[in-house]
């Protein structure tokens, strides 16, 4: 079980560096081996779902004992496990729709670098020490530079692998200088498991480092602009892998590391980041409304949607806090299906502009479904994941924060517009799609390849509790250590108060 | 030779080594003129081997001699086998070209050798007329070899520049150290130190030229502008050299007179501190613009500096550690990336053109991938040498009170410009598949031996730095 771990998250960059010594042009084996190294990684990473909520599988090896402490430390427990196994999944789906996108001369290379991108997501989910965590933060940045520089052909998809570089680079140097700033204090990246004291105006500042890389990562507002040019002009299989799995792992680095090492700094920030959360939401929201371009619809969607998981962390609210992950699940798997799907609407059609085209599902009835349930499901439709995970998140936060739920709500109302208008607009109405279109069905592979993604989405809808029960201590023991340590901290910081029972 | 005055030869072993190879070369040049340059190279690299191994039994025991002027210490160590290290690599890679020697391969090879040999003589100087012993012989080497291209006029041009320029650093240098006598009454680093501890006017004048003189030699923003002048003009490989062996002989000076004279909370210190944030801004924003690959390298290599200075921010001896980390670092993938230009450029002048690395790696994909990794170390992407090398330098600073602090900041501001620069670099490689005219085809052996040794060194240290403390155990140990 233990060994386990490194076989999956090392297994999708080994396959990769097993298709370099494939020749480019053998394109079946290729595929073959891609995707067989894709699904055994999914495969293999399901044998951690018993693990439940108190276990873990946990591997440390001593690494680095110089001027300060780092181990070789991975593990997947409650808290990574369905990190871990979004990645695998979504990443299976990603690698099985590469085959169809790009170049064909430039396969190889898409697959390597979407196979390396996979195991750093997969090192970083599952990285319990500091230092690993950052390498794989920043190791990150340079599969999807290359996927966006070299794989979209575009000069805009050029530009935008530039801002996507920069933005992305600068927060985890943010990142970086936080995190150097703690260890030059505790001297080990061994944490959390090391107890430590910290004044609280460094720990204030080195939250607000986490804090930043994270929202530049996710992305919030305002940190967000590298995003809608990257989401569009990214392939599609890139951009389902950073928008379903990539997105959260700022929202991970705050579960995992930031809110139990910080959590009085947690509090102090927690009405400001409240505020961005809100803006997120409501912003997302308003600008999908306004957007005529199917994927970068989608892309401030996502900006409203993973607004809620900020907004569930910082509201403090037992409840809320707990479903994060459920959300962040569902968000994963709905993103993920959307913009694959919508990467087949713009393979037929050849535009992603709203008012080009429409009423596919004519030709294409069985795409037109997918992307129904894809779409309710993003819109918050009762019995898909989408309407569990924000549900129970509103639930929670009417507690402590009643009037940012009401602005809330407004955008769940919203989600149902811009949904709606994605959906009819390309599937409803008389056909309209451009000169020299052919518009097909979907092939089996492409069915096959979503298919689970959906699986998965109306189970959680159905069942929520079932992932629900698998997460809950972990981020109980989170929340609790939290109260607590506020409880504590209330004489000392009276400031520290108002952040918390407002 | 005033009597009491002990000579240690295991101390001077390597030195004599490495002149008795020089020396060889020449009298094997002057015998045979039809003598092939491998032979002659070769016995270049068999004299750096040759005194690695006379190093070996000095390793870990410290030990003054010459009369208190030379020392053999945790200063020396590395930085002597950086230096040996980098002239081995730069033989291997000055193999290629008969335009880079000016056709006169002797030569070449013995002031290659003769310009080490003064880098060692700083790296172990213990007063102040050895350094600048030291400083004028790797000087005065180095300005012929910046001159050896001379079929080409930008090669002359460097090294008339150089020349100037370096004189009058020198010349700042030695009325430096005339001043510091003055104000501590002897010329070793030790009266000098009890001098820094109560500053006269006459020892801030002379402290003030020493540095200015260091930092002309080390590229220091503003003392920097002879730099990428002279880096595009060199020949390839004594581009590289000059890249890594001065900054590492000159550093091995700095460090010992930060340690010895000053201390890093010294406020004499604080002109150097403006030094290295000026040099990590300018190095890097002016690399943005260049589109000559030597020229962008001698930007970087002025911002790298000012990363290296960082080092000695910090409390302790820790700060040594991570200098000579992040200089082994340096060191490795810059001579890799020059290496990585001489195997493509095997006799012509496109390597060193951004426009014609475009497309690169679908033609040659694996001297594409090796340069990629260099410069993503260059930039402190995690995983390599350079990225562990750049945490500690973090590290360093922040427990370098507020001075440290605006380094910190301006390290990671001028990493995230250098994100842009060496990415540009990667980007041509690879976000085009067409190239340009002039194709890049050589694939020779010798600087094969180069990239992959540096391709080596920046993955290994980078994932695995423990093997960098367990070979440092003298100073690791000082640091605990």
């Amino acid at each position: 079980m233990v060994n386990l771990i490194n076989t999956v998250i090392f297994l999708p960059l080994v396959t990769g560096f097993v298709l370099l010594f494939v020749p480019r042009t053998a394109t079946p084996v290729l595929k073959g081996i891609a995707l067989t190294g894709a699904v055994a990684t999914f495969v293999l990473s399901l044998a951690f779902l018993p693990i439940g909520t108190s276990a873990a599988a946990d591997l440390s090896v001593p690494w680095i004992s110089g001027p300060w402490l780092a181990l070789y430390h991975v593990r997947i427990d409650a808290l990574r496990l369905f990190f871990v196994i979004l990645t695998t999944l979504v990443g299976a789906g990603c690698i099985w729709a590469a085959f169809s996108y790009g170049i064909a001369a430039r396969l190889r290379g898409f697959l390597f670098l979407l196979l390396a991108f996979e195991t750093t997501l997969l090192g970083l989910f599952t990285a319990a020490d500091l230092l690993l965590f950052y390498i794989y933060w920043d190791l990150m940045l340079i599969p999807v530079f290359l996927l966006l520089s070299g794989y979209a052909g575009t000069e805009q998809a050029r530009r935008a692998a530039w801002g996507y570089l920069i933005y992305n680079g600068a927060g985890g140097l943010v990142l970086l200088l936080g995190i150097i700033a703690l260890v030059s204090q505790v001297h080990s990246f061994e944490l959390p498991g090391t107890t430590f004291n910290l004044n609280a105006q460094l720990e204030w500042w080195i939250f607000g480092a986490f804090a930043i890389a994270f929202l530049v990562k996710t992305p919030a507002f305002p940190f967000h602009s590298w995003m809608p040019p990257t989401y569009t002009y990214s392939p599609a299989p890139l951009v389902a892998m950073v928008s379903g799995v990539q997105s959260k792992a700022g929202l991970f680095g705050l579960l995992a590391f930031a809110l139990p090492l910080f959590p009085h700094a947690a509090h102090s920030w927690a009405p400001a980041l409240l505020v961005l959360a809100v803006l997120s939401i409501l912003y997302g929201a308003f600008a999908a409304i306004g957007e005529r371009d199917a994927k970068t619809l989608v892309a401030f969607s996502s900006l409203s949607h993973l607004g809620f998981v900020w907004f569930a962390l910082f509201a403090f609210n037992i409840t809320s806090v707990s479903s994060s992950i459920l959300m962040l699940v569902s968000h994963g798997l709905i993103a993920a299906a959307l913009f694959l799907l919508l990467g087949f609407v713009e393979e037929r059609v050849k535009t992603r502009e709203l008012s080009q085209f429409g009423g596919l599902s004519l030709r294409a009835p069985r795409l037109a479904v997918f992307l129904l349930i894809a779409s309710m499901a993003a819109l918050g439709l009762p019995g898909l994941s989408g309407f569990a995970g924000e549900f129970l998140i509103l639930i929670g936060t009417w507690q402590t924060q009643p009037l940012y739920t009401l602005l809330a709500l407004v955008a769940v109302v919203l989600a149902s517009v811009y949904m709606l208008k994605l959906f009819q607009s390309t599937m409803h109405g008389t056909e309209r799609v451009p000169y020299q279109a052919a518009v097909i069905e979907m092939r089996p592979r492409e069915m096959l390849l979503v298919a689970p993604l959906l699986a998965a989405i109306i189970f959680l809808g159905v069942w929520p509790g079932w992932l629900n029960d698998r997460t809950p201590s972990m981020v109980d023991a989170r929340l609790t250590v939290d109260t607590r340590s506020t409880a504590t901290s209330l004489q000392a910081k009276p400031h520290v108060e108002r952040g918390t029972r407002s | 030779m005033p009597a009491g005055v002990t000579i240690s030869w295991p101390v001077l072993a390597p030195i004599v080594a490495l002149t008795s190879g020089g020396l060889l070369i020449m009298l094997v040049d002057l015998l045979s003129r039809k003598v092939d340059r491998a032979v002659l190279f070769g016995i270049g690299v068999a004299s750096c081997v040759t005194a690695f191994a006379a190093m070996l039994p000095l390793y870990g025991r410290e030990e003054v001699t010459l009369g208190g002027a030379f020392a053999s210490d945790r200063f020396s160590w590395t930085f002597d086998a950086l230096l040996l290290l980098t002239l081995a690599i730069t033989f291997l890679l000055s193999s290629l070209r008969k335009a880079e020697d000016g056709g006169n391969a002797g030569a070449y090879g013995a002031l290659l050798i003769f310009c080490t040999i003064g880098g060692m003589v700083m790296a172990g100087a213990n007063n102040l007329i050895i350094i600048f012993l030291g400083i004028e012989q790797l000087s005065l080497a180095l300005y012929v070899l910046a001159g050896t291209g001379f079929p080409r006029e930008a090669s002359q041009e460097a090294a008339l520049k150089y020349v100037l320029l370096g004189s009058l650093a020198s010349g700042f240098l030695i009325f430096g150290s005339a001043l510091l006598y003055g104000a501590s009454g002897g010329i070793s680093l030790a009266p000098l130190a009890a001098a820094a501890a109560n500053p006269s006017g006459l020892f801030v004048a002379g402290f003030a030229l020493f540095l200015v003189g260091l930092a002309f030699k080390l590229a220091l923003v503003p003392f920097h502008t002879w730099a990428p002048d002279v880096y595009e003009g060199s020949p390839l490989a004594v581009t590289g050299f000059m890249a890594v062996a001065v900054k590492v002989a000159a550093f091995a000076v700095l460090a010992r007179v930060v340690y010895v004279v000053a201390g890093h909370d010294s406020v004499a210190l604080i002109p150097l501190w403006i030094l290295a944030i000026l040099s990590m801004l300018v190095g890097n924003l002016g690399a943005i613009r260049q589109r000559n690959l030597k020229r962008l390298l001698g930007y970087s290599s002025i911002a790298q500096a000012g990363y290296v200075i960082v080092a000695l921010s910090g409390v302790g001896s820790g700060g040594l550690t991570t200098m000579l980390f992040y200089l082994t670092a340096y060191a490795l993938t810059t001579l890799g990336a020059f290496g990585v230009m001489a195997l493509l450029g095997d006799g012509s002048d496109s390597y060193a053109e951004l426009d014609s690395y475009r497309g690169l790696l679908f033609r040659r994909p694996l001297p594409a991938a090796a340069m990629a990794l260099f410069f993503f170390s260059l930039a402190g992407i995690p995983a390599t040498a350079g990225f562990y090398g750049k945490i500690l330098l973090l590290q360093q600073a922040l427990s370098g009170g507020p001075w440290g602090l605006a380094m910190a900041v301006t390290l990671v501001f001028g990493t995230l410009v250098s994100f842009y620069v060496y990415g540009k670099v990667v980007w041509y490689m690879y976000a085009y598949s067409e190239g340009e005219a002039a194709l890049p085809t050589g694939n020779a052996l010798a600087p094969w031996i180069a990239v992959v040794a540096g391709a080596l060194g920046t993955i290994v240290f980078g994932i695995l730095p423990q093997i960098f403390y367990a070979s440092q155990p003298f100073l690791t140990a000082a640091a605990k």
